[in-house]
């Protein structure tokens, strides 16, 4: 489904460089559902983007669905990121001055007049936009403005608007990061519907207990992937290897 | 998508108002200076009229001198005619084509009335200026013996006093009046246009009455010169006529360098007008990137968000000159308000159309310049990665 490989991320200012990501190798199949974890700074955020077409690699080479979209002109890549992507965003990025269901209603804006796509008109669009708002129990709130709502809610309305054009791909960057635990295992519940329902997530969090009901876990260190192990949703296994997984050193993991 | 787009625009309407009264500032200065241009060109494009190569005007001043005026005049023309290097002359009053003197009468016809600029001239005035006839003939020497007096209007006369009627042969004014007025005016031909104060006057109503040789009055005398002629007959006319009358003065123009000097009147203040507003408009212009520089950059996570959701750098710029287009639109609805106050109340004596098409040319001007101010920098903010937007917010 999305293919890293030899990945390589550098940030320049005019005074500084930074390596955010090196010698990222990274498949991800169909149906999977991946966390990521690090600690601050470690190039989570970064891999995201890239994963999400939002950002270039200064080196390496991105796959979907065996495409490679290096080469892929603006039209084409903002396709791909409406048609394949849903991006739930760390820091939630509604527009303030939208309503909740104008904002849920955005991606499906820019389907119109596209070939591929379905050509979803008005009624269409609001309808899908108040399912999606359904999905993640918001239907009372959609004549809101974001400002009047708890961040929380906020998460959810950036979730109803991840999968309003139901994307193969759901990306999430810390989605329950903002979130106390009882609302952070209602997203996660979110998440897990959807997964069963055919969605690839990737997702970003601190929380190990949230890590632990996924079905990989991908560990990043200073921008470098030390650790890629399978998950049992067995508590049994704790957080350790357990087969494919190739378990580089892990100088972040304490249990190392 | 335009639904879409009014939302955004009437949620934030507070924050657009600053730009909806700048855009409306250069609409109004636009729109001054489009009518200014406008009229000026309309006038350019009517035709002068009359003919003015190799014609000068001499000018007769008999200064104290009162005696015998009338016949002195008559015989300096004769004189006048008498050269060689003059085809023809002919008498009028004191304003000539392109000089500094206008008179105007009010003239009657039935219920109407109408002022027209009033010209007195003799039998070879058409000729010499070589003024076209549309209907009718110039007045002849016969025509000063006839119980009425003959005159030639213009087409703008003829609009003015009959529409579609035709005037030649008609009577204007209801009795007859006065000492030598006691003879009524009739009509004998129309011309087209006459323009005498150049190419930038009005097409103005203008009445053309024959003149009367035995005045002492109306002492212009247009002569035409053959091609080549100098100013050495210059002066040896000036000398000749100078000759026959003491105490008389001359002086000669050529309607050539008084057109030029007319048309200056016009264009120097024009152009000053136009330099001034065009750094007006440049400022105006600055303003409005500037503002929407601003307010566009604020708006980069908006654009990475956008983006990110599937936006193309197109859509992207298209949606930031939409905006500005309705924005425009609303402030070309405040500006029309008063933009149209212009002709409604006849502020300065132009033409309707003459608004209609400055306000036209200034909107599309507004438009054009919204347009380029969005689009720039929207097109720059929409080229950068999604990620690094979102990332500045
Ligand atoms: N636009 C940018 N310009 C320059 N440096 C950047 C930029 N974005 C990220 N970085 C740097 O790249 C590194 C990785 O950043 P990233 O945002 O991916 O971290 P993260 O793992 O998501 O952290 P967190 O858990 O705090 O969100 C950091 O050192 C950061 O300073
Ligand atoms: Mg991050």
């Amino acid at each position: 489904m999305i293919k890293l490989t030899n990945i390589e991320k550098v940030y320049r200012t005019s005074s500084i460089e930074t390596l955010a990501l090196t010698n990222i190798n990274l498949t991800i199949n169909a149906g999977e559902f991946i966390s990521i974890m690090g600690p601050s700074g470690c190039g989570k955020s970064t891999l995201m983007n890239l994963m999400g077409l939002l950002d270039a690699p200064s080196a390496g080479q991105v796959e979907i669905d065996g495409r490679i979209v290096m080469q892929y002109r603006d039209k084409e890549l903002a396709l791909l990121r409406n048609q394949q992507i849903g991006f739930i965003f760390q820091s939630f990025h509604l527009i303030n001055d939208l309503s909740v269901l104008d904002n849920v209603e955005i991606p499906l804006l820019y389907r119109k007049g596209d070939a591929t796509g379905p050509r979803s008109v008005g009624a269409s669009r609001r309808q899908l936009a108040q399912e999606a708002l359904e999905k993640v129990g918001l239907s009372n709130r959609m004549k809101h403005f974001p400002g009047q709502l708890s961040g929380g809610q906020k998460q959810r309305v950036a979730i109803a608007r991840a999968i309003v054009g139901r994307p193969s791909i759901i990306l999430a960057d810390e989605p329950t990061g903002n979130l106390d635990s009882a609302m952070g295992n209602e997203i996660m519940a979110i998440l897990q519907q959807l997964n069963t329902e055919g969605s690839t997530i990737v997702m970003v969090t601190h929380d190990e207990t949230m890590a632990k009901k996924t079905h990989r876990l991908i560990r990043l260190f200073d921008g470098a992937m030390v650790g890629d192990s399978k998950l049992i949703s067995d508590l049994r296994f704790g957080i350790s290897d357990v087969s494919a997984g190739n378990v580089i050193s892990e100088p972040s993991n304490p249990k190392s | 998508m335009i639904r879409h787009l009014f939302k955004l625009i009437w949620n934030k309407k507070r924050a657009h108002s600053l730009l909806i009264i700048e855009i409306w500032a250069s609409f109004m200065v636009l729109f001054g200076l489009a009518s200014l241009l406008v009229h000026n060109l309309s006038n350019y494009r009517e035709p002068l009229g009359f003919s003015y190569e190799y014609v000068w005007v001499v000018d007769l001043n008999n200064n104290q001198d009162t005696v015998a005026v009338a016949e002195k005049t008559q015989r300096i023309i004769q004189r006048i005619n008498a050269f060689p290097e003059v085809a023809s002359s002919s008498r009028m009053s004191d304003n000539s084509p392109f000089s500094a003197n206008t008179m105007n009468n009010n003239v009657e016809r039935g219920n109407r009335k109408t002022m027209m600029d009033f010209y007195v001239t003799d039998e070879k005035f058409a000729d010499v200026l070589e003024i076209p006839l549309a209907s009718g003939r110039w007045y002849t020497p016969a025509d000063s013996i006839g119980k009425y007096r003959a005159v030639v209007i213009n087409q703008k006369a003829k609009e003015k006093l009959f529409d579609d009627e035709d005037p030649v042969g008609q009577l204007l004014g209801d009795k007859p009046k006065g000492n030598d007025g006691s003879r009524q005016q009739k009509i004998v031909g129309v011309i087209d246009n006459f323009k005498a104060k150049g190419e930038f006057m009005t097409n103005m109503p203008a009445i053309f009455q024959q003149l009367d040789a035995k005045e002492s009055y109306h002492k212009k005398i247009l002569v035409k010169v053959k091609p080549g002629t100098d100013a050495v007959f210059e002066a040896k006319l000036v000398k000749a006529v100078t000759a026959m009358a003491t105490g008389w003065s001359v002086d000669v123009d050529h309607l050539t360098e008084s057109c030029e000097n007319r048309h200056n009147l016009t264009l120097v203040p024009a152009i000053i007008f136009v330099i001034v507003c065009s750094f007006l408009l440049i400022n105006v212009a600055l303003g409005l990137f500037g503002v929407l520089n601003v307010s566009i950059t604020r708006r980069r996570g908006e654009i990475g968000l956008r983006r990110a959701l599937g936006a193309t750098e197109r859509s992207i710029s298209w949606q930031f000159v939409g905006e500005m287009w309705v924005l425009a639109t609303f402030a070309l609805v405040l500006g029309l308000v008063l933009a149209c106050q212009f002709p409604l109340l006849n502020v300065f004596d132009l033409a309707s159309s003459v608004y209609v098409i400055a306000i036209i040319v200034a909107a599309l001007i507004v438009y054009l310049l919204v347009t380029i101010c969005a689009l720039f920098p929207s097109r720059q903010a929409a080229a950068i990665q999604p990620a690094v937007a979102l990332h500045e917010e």
